[in-house]
């Protein structure tokens, strides 16, 4: 019962023209009040955009209730999990980047996302050690390769600094 | 004509054609990193380049000019994001195809338009060098403004759902180029206090963000596709032969894309990301079938990388003949010449002249050794795609957080990577495609510098409009954008016209 109402609220078709229009007037709107205190060189551009900005969110927001695009998010609540459940597993990796440095962080990363993606038996040793070794080779190349070879600097953490 | 045929017999000298080989190789994995570009791979083997003789250098520096311009394309075919900004239009055709299971065609157009590009180009920049350089020199901000602008009105064809929507994503492009220093007074605008954010918003990082982060958090995260691809690659040598002679019977097609990309190479600064742009969008208007552009067709990739490609010895015409480099490449070109002793200018093509043609004739081996690798190298490019999602969704998300980092050594690019990716894959849903977004972030500082500059050099002519209007090369641009503009429309009409005949 509950599964099948979160299933529907998932389906729900959404006016996309609406939340397009209002999306942009409020950035126009932003853009607009923290640009106000620039030169006229440093504006004249801007506000020439402003000016069509406004008018092409106020066309797209009359035509939200004339003809109206119906879109859906997701196609289920599986759907909606897995990006929900990614996007995390993405973001924490980029929290932790300037803590706990390239390497470590990648290492946890690679893993992580790995087993993640896995079929039904994620769990099992088999799939772990899979992801635990293909998660070193990555790795491992790309820090020899961007780090060693080409002498791109890569991210240092926060935590190793030893200061 | 005997220095042309001294320089290319100078390029086949056995060590010198292996420098260039090694270097079309490495420019072609520089151009297919997403967050490494021609410019930094050139800039990174400049130094190593001084101990070798001026020819063997030159020509090893041409190869990885011409090898990234085709590397940014597999990037770009294979998993919808560009390897840098140029190869932007090559996503609008590229990725389709490997979604119907064609990669390997996408890849071999890419490389054998690119030679073709490359090819008319070096021709040009071989016969018609100084006047073409001099015609250069005509762009002034008024052409520039109007460039930027007919580059805008690509909208019109990137956008067939909702033209309006196309344009209104144009401008949050537009805003979003407008981040940082002003280009022209100065102001530091909408960095909202970070003062990394004072350079702008860096493109190959928005190309990241909107392109390839959107595709991964829907399909393979989301919809747990099992590869990245609906249909396995399985590469045939007969494809390399279908895809060239393809290419082949639409001569048209390529040379008007290498005329693009060449022209807009020698105007200064203009850069690939717009040759490309302009490239397609004139392959969609003239094109008895456009409807088949956007779904995954050869002639789209095509289109944008023999222009993408041309541009490269294109921006070496004003470079080699006035100094004025066109591109940032072939920045990085003129301070290798200035370390080797040669001056831009008369002196280059006479007392350099050896060396000089050397050069020009390593671009257009380069070229041909780009056909080579690219089509050949299709064979193992295109089963990266074949490779579960589950091995290579992680890696992909990996090399976007490093390209991301790579180019400024700035964590805030990453974090914008990332904000980008959930906007792009928002407005997907909504079906806002953020294509759009993305070419109001690259023509937005052209059209902004050349709008300021023109209200600023207009003023003190008396009159604005006419100073920005009353240019022949600018009314030609008017004209043409007015006609990029329209032309959907009226191929809208003829063709239900067509239908209800």
């Amino acid at each position: 019962m509950k599964d099948n109402l979160a299933e529907k609220r998932t389906k729900v078709r959404l006016n996309g023209d609406l939340i397009t229009s209002i999306s942009t007037a409020v950035l126009a709107l932003i853009v607009f009040s923290v640009t106000r205190d620039l030169s006229r060189l440093g504006v004249v551009f801007v506000n020439y955009v402003l000016v069509m900005m406004a008018v092409l969110s106020l066309v797209v927001f009359i035509k939200a209730f004339i003809k109206p695009e119906r879109v859906i998010f997701f196609e289920s609540v599986i759907e909606r999990n897995n990006v929900l459940a990614g996007t995390s597993i993405l973001l924490l990796y980029l929290i932790f980047l300037p803590f706990a440095g390239f390497l470590p962080s990648s290492y946890i990363f690679y893993f992580a996302f790995n087993t993640y993606l896995a079929d039904e038996h994620r769990f099992s040793k088999r799939n772990l050690f899979q992801s635990m070794l293909i998660s070193i080779i990555v790795v491992t190349a790309f820090y020899f390769i961007f780090g060693n070879l080409l002498g791109v600097p890569l991210p240092e953490g926060s935590w190793f600094d030893g200061e | 004509m005997d220095a042309i045929l001294h320089g290319l017999l100078t390029v086949f000298i056995p060590t010198n054609f292996l420098f260039l080989f090694l270097g079309v190789f490495m420019g072609i994995v520089f151009g297919s990193l997403p967050g490494l570009t021609a410019t930094m791979g050139l800039a990174l083997l400049v130094p190593f380049t001084f101990t070798m003789s001026p020819a063997a250098g030159l020509i090893m520096l041409a190869g990885i000019y011409v090898g990234a311009m085709y590397g940014d394309a597999i990037p770009a075919v294979l998993i919808n994001t560009p390897g840098t900004p140029a190869a932007i239009a090559t996503t609008f055709d590229g990725f389709p195809l490997t979604q119907k299971g064609m990669a390997q065609h996408g890849l071999v157009a890419a490389a054998f338009a690119s030679s073709c590009g490359s090819l008319v180009a070096n021709g040009v920049l071989i016969t018609a060098a100084p006047p073409l350089a001099a015609f250069s020199l005509k762009f002034g901000p008024p052409e520039y403004f109007w460039l930027g602008v007919f580059g805008l009105t690509i909208i019109a064809s990137l956008s067939s759902g909702s033209m309006v929507k196309g344009f209104l994503a144009g401008t949050v492009g537009l805003i979003l180029s407008a981040v940082g220093m002003a280009p022209i007074g100065g102001d530091v605008r909408l960095t909202f206090g970070f003062p990394e954010l004072q350079a702008g918003i860096e493109l190959i990082v928005a190309l990241i963000g909107f392109f390839c982060l959107p595709e991964i958090l829907s399909s393979v995260i989301g919809k747990r596709r099992a590869a990245y691809s609906d249909k396995p690659v399985t590469p045939k040598l007969a494809v390399i032969g279908e895809v060239i002679v393809s290419l082949i019977k639409k001569p048209v097609l390529m040379l008007r894309s290498s005329a693009i990309g060449t022209i807009i190479g020698f105007a200064p600064g203009a850069g690939g990301n717009i040759a490309s742009m302009v490239s397609y969008n004139e392959a969609v208007r003239w094109d008895p079938n456009p409807e088949e552009y956007g779904k995954g067709t050869i002639k789209g990739v095509a289109a944008s990388e023999a222009a993408n490609s041309a541009m490269a010895p294109g921006s070496l015409i004003p470079l080699l003949t006035l100094g004025i480099p066109g591109s940032p490449p072939a920045a990085v070109i003129l301070g290798a010449l200035m370390l080797h002793g040669m001056r831009p200018g008369v002196e280059l093509f006479t007392s350099y002249a050896e060396v000089t043609y050397a050069f020009i004739m390593a671009l257009l081996v380069a070229a041909f050794l780009v056909t080579f690798i690219g089509s050949f190298g299709s064979y193992v490019f295109a089963q990266i795609i074949n490779i579960p999602s589950r091995f290579l969704a992680p890696g992909i998300i990996f090399m976007t957080v490093l390209g991301s980092f790579a180019i400024r050594n700035n964590i805030l690019d990453v974090w914008i990577m990332f904000v980008f990716g959930i906007v792009g894959f928002i407005s997907n849903k909504l079906k806002f495609h953020p294509a759009p977004i993305v070419l109001g972030l690259i023509l937005g500082p052209f059209v902004e510098e050349g709008l300021v500059k023109s209200m600023l050099a207009g003023q003190a002519s008396g009159s604005i409009i006419s100073y920005m209007v009353l240019r022949p090369i600018s009314m030609v641009l008017i004209a043409m954008s007015l006609l990029s503009v329209f032309w959907p429309f009226y191929a809208d009409w003829k063709a239900k016209r067509k239908k209800s005949q």
